[in-house]
């Protein structure tokens, strides 16, 4: 079976075409700056070879409409024709209470999925645009939507309840939600293969660290608790976000700054965080080397990153009774070896005995991190969230098939 | 010659029909601006006109003061303004909004009496330069765009565009066909204001539209009052902001809109009704006559400093 999986965000549509007999990547790409000036593809084969075409991009049916064009190209192609593609699978970001797991898309998901705009303004629109231009285009081809949230939707109400007027859960669907579901579960599965053991037997704490940055506690193979909440803003400090915050700040910072909640939300979301703290940038490298040059709130940007990281690996731990495994993922989780060091270090007491060396250096790649008698591994398991989505619309494809 | 995009395009068609890319707007004073800023801000090229190359650079410190200024609560990052920059030319030459998908005529004429003139004058030279059937707009908030459309050769193609400061935060523009115009450009102007995420309100043509009309009566019956000695400027407009919850109280309000606007309204809905409420308040036209525009000159019905109201102006007494 040969499936696209679609990820489109406001301004930019990531894509990758998967052979699922072998599971290999027959070629990826990003098309960027869709509606902005200057926009182009990036594109890249299963031989490596890569290029870029710049180009104007209107709307997402016209970058899609140019991503298959460049997919069928003689010249940078991979397949012959648009039969030759099963289904496509589409990244959604918020699935609210509707969504318990992927789903075959029909009118009707559809409009659920519209429904949930409401709790992610800025992300479900463009995953709901990329839906439609793929009808629009591959009409016969079957798609799926695999939601971010669905993963996460096996947490016990205690967890994901806010201490509200209950009246407002059932109004408006204000509880916790967490995304990354797609990473968290790869990651998880992939470690127990890797350790050989039965992931029913296991309790895992996963930190995906990246641009967006979230932790999950996985007990049994099933999420109970994750960092995120309604939304992405939620847990831990990220490039430009907060991350937990008493709510008392940010009503204290409205009032005396004067500002809506439309400027409260952008204050948030994207002038705070790492970037907010450091005033360096919201990127890990450069705050690094701010850093290495004693920069201090540099230094102090860091110290907060990787504390409250440690703090939510406590907390989990209690959460579950204990803990097994410590997965590292995400851009900074599989390529920040000193943060993953700052995070894992003086953690003996939980059963961590953190390998320096075997940490040192390692970036990119499934690497065990802990020392051979540690009662608890912790390891790098590079995400693939995009073969999570081929997989899930490779099985729900088939099932209707056998209808 | 290299590759781009289209050469990859399913079907080998040129840019959809009907897409707003780049908009074309004559006049970039204050409400120019605040268009002009809308348009950059969704995505789409604002080519804005002027008179002059110094009035182009004036415009291009006054956008860049403002954005500042909407960093400074929070509103945008420093790259969201390099976007929207980056969306934003000037030009002293009409030609260069002959690719524009839209026009939006939105001058402010100094002299009083000579506003329908001028706005004629533009719509002429702007037909000039682009295809029959691109759509042209005036912001203008008292005249007929019946009558301005009327110097056109293709006037189905013009619509009213009419836009509230500030249009940062006032959702809605009023949208008023001419006589002649069509339905495609009705809707294509209805298309735009769903893009720039305004709620179109639907105008049948009369002097004023809504706002307009509304807002000069309310501004008339105070200075009224005013004059009666009943309260004073500050009071006024107290009783109105948090009483009935208006953003700003009507005097306040006169001064944002500029007292030499207002006038001009005044003028044109009087001339157009014959109606007393629309007659301009004696306090108007002494304010106006002495200099006292309102919040741009710093001086109106209120003093201003930093753009904040530091005492009132005018007491009520002076006109027992």
């Amino acid at each position: 079976m040969k499936i696209i999986v679609l990820n489109c965000g406001s301004s930019s549509i990531k894509y990758q075409l998967f052979d699922m007999s072998t599971a290999d990547v027959l070629a990826k790409g990003v098309a960027e700056k869709i509606g902005l000036h200057g926009s182009f593809i990036k594109h890249e084969r299963m031989d490596g070879s890569k290029v870029k075409i710049d180009g104007e991009i209107l709307d997402h049916e016209s970058g899609i409409e140019y991503i298959l064009g460049i997919l069928k190209s003689e010249k940078y192609g991979s397949i012959k024709s648009f039969d030759e593609i099963d289904a496509v699978g589409h990244r959604v970001v918020h699935g609210a209470e509707s969504f318990k797991g992927s789903e075959y898309i029909t009118d009707e998901v559809i409009k659920k999925i519209e429904e949930c705009i409401d709790l992610a303004p800025l992300h479900n629109p463009p995953n709901l645009k990329g839906i439609l231009a793929m009808q629009s285009l591959l009409p016969d081809v079957p798609q799926v939507g695999v939601f971010d949230t669905a993963f996460h939707q096996t947490m016990p109400a205690e967890a994901y309840m806010y201490a509200i007027p209950y009246s407002l859960y059932t109004k408006y669907g204000l509880r916790r939600y967490g995304f990354h579901g797609s990473s968290h579960k790869y990651v998880s599965v992939r470690a127990a293969e890797i350790l050989g053991k039965d992931i029913k037997d296991l309790k895992m704490i996963t930190c995906h660290l990246g641009n967006g940055a979230s932790v999950a506690a996985i007990k049994g193979g099933k999420s109970i608790d994750t960092s995120m909440g309604l939304t992405p803003v939620e847990g831990l400090i990220m490039g430009t976000r907060t991350g937990d915050l008493d709510v008392g700040v940010l009503l204290y910072i409205m009032q005396k700054e004067n500002i809506d909640y439309l400027n409260a939300n952008i204050l948030v979301n994207k002038h705070s965080g790492m970037l907010g703290i450091t005033g360096v940038s919201s990127d890990m490298r450069e705050i690094e080397s701010a850093a290495e040059a004693n920069n201090e709130r540099a230094i102090l940007g860091l110290h907060m990153y990787h504390y409250r990281i440690r703090k939510y690996i406590g907390s989990y731990a209690a959460a579950m009774g204990g803990v097994d495994v410590i997965i590292f993922t995400g851009g900074i989780g599989e390529n920040g070896p000193e943060s993953r060091l700052a995070i894992c270090k003086d953690m003996e007491f939980l059963g961590l005995e953190f390998d320096e060396e075997a940490n040192k250096g390692k970036r990119g790649k499934e690497v065990i991190l802990s020392k051979p008698g540690s009662k608890v591994i912790a390891m790098v398991v590079p995400t693939n969230e995009e073969l999570v989505i081929a997989r899930d619309t490779e099985r729900i494809v088939l099932n209707k098939k056998k209808k | 010659m290299s590759e781009t995009l289209d050469d990859f395009a399913l079907s080998k068609r040129i840019q959809k029909k009907g897409s707003i890319q780049k908009v074309g707007i004559i006049g970039c004073g204050s409400m120019g601006q605040e268009i002009t800023r809308t348009v950059a801000q969704h995505g789409m090229d604002a080519v804005f006109i002027e008179i002059s190359e110094e009035k182009i650079k004036e415009v291009f410190a006054q956008i860049n003061e403002h954005l500042d200024e909407v960093i400074n609560q929070w509103g945008l990052t420093v790259g969201e303004k390099r976007i929207i920059l980056s969306h934003i030319k000037g030009s002293i030459d009409y030609n260069d909004i002959r690719d524009a998908d839209l026009v939006v005529e939105s001058i402010n004429s100094q002299k009083p009496g000579t506003n329908i003139e001028m706005r004629k004058d533009i719509f002429r030279k702007i037909e000039e330069v682009i295809p029959d059937d691109v759509v042209i707009t005036s912001n203008n908030s008292t005249l007929m765009i019946s009558e301005i459309a009327s110097v056109l050769r293709h006037p189905e193609r013009a619509v009213g565009l009419h836009f509230i400061s500030p249009t940062s935060s006032i959702k809605i523009v009023e949208v008023i066909r001419g006589i002649e115009t069509n339905d495609a450009s009705f809707d294509f102007v209805m298309k735009f204001s769903k893009m720039i995420e305004k709620q179109a309100i639907i105008i049948n043509e009369s002097p004023g539209h809504i706002s307009s009309r509304l807002i000069v009566t309310l501004i008339n019956e105070s200075c009224e009052i005013l004059m009666e000695g009943v309260g004073t400027v500050q009071s006024i407009d107290t009783t109105m902001k948090m009483g009935y919850g208006l953003l700003f109280g009507p005097f306040e309000m006169a001064d944002r809109i500029g007292l030499d606007n207002l006038l001009k309204w005044m003028d044109n809905l009087y001339a157009e009704f014959g109606l007393q409420k629309f007659k301009a308040s004696p306090i108007i036209k002494r304010l106006v006559r002495a200099g006292y525009h309102g919040y741009k000159t710093g001086k109106g019905f209120y003093k201003y400093e930093h753009g904040k109201i530091i005492s009132q102006a005018i007491t009520a007494t002076e006109f027992n």
